[in-house]
């Protein structure tokens, strides 16, 4: 099986052919029977031009019931035109026992117009000769009698050819194909991006914690790190805590209310308000409660007595 | 057999293998990295707190801050004692004014409060404290 479809052997197809039997795939040039030909002129800069107006120039050239396709080069100055039914191309060559599957490449005799030299011989009346740059079809007794027939081989592939697409079986047609590889391919490309994107975030990370264990040489024992942590959260908490006291105490001083003592250690705290009457001892103590100070009682005095533990 | 006759099949097939090799990429190092990450992750976010708490609670210059509690009254009222990392101080006759500003400045400090006392007389406050950094 060889990839390259410029490799296979090429096989001239005219209409008075032998019916082939063949074991493997081969490239096929056309002559002027399958194809119509036109050559212009024309002030077009690129291909693509030319194969917008390749249908126009044919109009009333070609038969309405056909469905052509149209192969378009450049040659000098000169644009050529080749109009072809590739369906019926295809039904021809399988009725000379060629089937589609075995069809590498089309080519077009025009294209290999250089390499007709001398005439090609199409079975006994008939050859293939090239006047004035265009490869046509003369009867074989028009020929000059001087003239040596050449023979046709794989010398005479051009170098472009039509890949007889939906000639054969394909299951997939070529828009089908574009869309459905690109949607893969789109996803293929964000797949691996995500990936990426994963395996990148875990080495910054691993990165991230051994520049910390560098700037801090101290800290990289991992028992030393849960020692440290252990020991300094507990002092952030319960120093936060006895602040938080402190906080919330200075704010159940209202109008009638003044501080008689406080005291706080590492374990408890108690305080004595004094308060101007039972009325305000009464709000302070609800206030108290409202701040989960449920010890909060009112002493001799109109003093509000708390004590907590920590 | 002619490879050109399932090209096209050839090309969709192979894009689809290309993406089921980028779905199973992506799966493997989700699979392998999340769970390596997180426990990363969550290792810098200790190392740091860490870091940052050690700093707060173990302040070097915490000596020389704690000295303006000394000055925030007059030199009278205060008796003053510094030993190391350790600072017991007692203040007579504050007035209320006094009282809060000296009281606020304890608390913003990162010091470990080991006593605090605060006692009325009359219409002064005595304030007693030891702590250490």
């Amino acid at each position: 099986m060889s990839f390259l479809g410029n490799s296979k052997e090429l096989l001239l197809a005219y209409s008075g052919m032998k019916e082939q039997s063949l074991s493997h795939s081969v490239n096929i040039m056309l002559t002027p029977q399958f194809y119509t030909l036109k050559k212009e002129e024309l002030p077009l800069k690129y291909l693509y031009q030319a194969k917008n107006i390749a249908s126009s120039l044919f109009d009333g050239f070609l038969e309405d019931a056909h469905k052509y396709d149209y192969l378009v080069y450049k040659e000098e100055n000169e644009w050529i035109f080749i109009a072809y039914d590739l369906e019926a191309i295809s039904n021809f060559l399988i009725s000379k026992g060629i089937k589609p599957e075995q069809v590498g490449k089309i080519f077009f005799a025009q294209q290999a117009s250089s390499s007709f030299t001398a005439p090609v011989l199409l079975g006994e009346r008939e050859a293939l000769v090239s006047l004035d740059n265009t490869v046509v079809i003369i009867p074989k007794i028009a020929l000059d009698e001087k003239s040596e027939a050449v023979v046709f081989d794989d010398s005479f592939t051009p170098k472009t050819g039509v890949t007889p697409q939906g000639a054969h079986s394909s299951l997939l047609s070529q828009k089908q194909t574009i869309g459905l590889a690109a949607f893969f391919m789109l996803f293929a490309f964000m797949f691996f991006v995500e990936g990426w994107r994963y395996s990148h975030d875990t080495q910054a990370t691993q990165e991230e914690m051994q520049m910390l264990l560098d700037e801090h040489p101290s800290l990289q024992s991992q028992y030393t790190r849960e020692s440290i942590a252990a020991k300094y959260k507990t002092i952030d908490k319960n120093e936060r805590k006895k602040r938080e006291i402190v906080k919330t105490l200075a704010g159940m001083i209202f109008k009638g209310v003044k501080v008689g003592s406080f005291s706080l250690n590492e374990k408890a705290f108690q305080v004595e308000f004094i308060c101007s009457d039972a009325k305000v001892a009464k709000r302070l103590i609800q206030l108290a409660k409202k701040s989960e100070f449920n010890s909060a009682k009112i002493m001799t005095g109109n003093v509000v007595h708390i004590e907590e533990k920590l | 057999m002619n490879w050109k006759l399932y090209k096209n099949e050839l090309i969709v097939a192979l894009a689809l293998l290309l993406m089921l090799s980028g779905f199973f990429y992506k799966n493997t190092q989700i699979s392998s990295g999340t769970q390596e990450m997180l426990s990363t992750k969550h290792a810098v976010r200790e190392f740091r707190e860490l870091v940052s708490l050690q700093k707060t609670w173990s302040n070097k210059n915490m000596s020389k801050k704690v000295d303006k509690l000394e000055k925030i009254v007059p030199p009278s009222k205060v008796k003053w004692s510094k030993k190391g990392k350790k600072l017991t101080a007692v203040y007579k006759d504050l007035d209320p004014k006094e009282l809060n500003k000296l009281i606020t400045t304890i608390l913003s400090m990162a010091v470990q409060i080991q006593e605090l006392k605060i006692n009325r007389n009359n219409s002064s406050y005595d304030v007693e404290f030891k702590y250490k950094w």
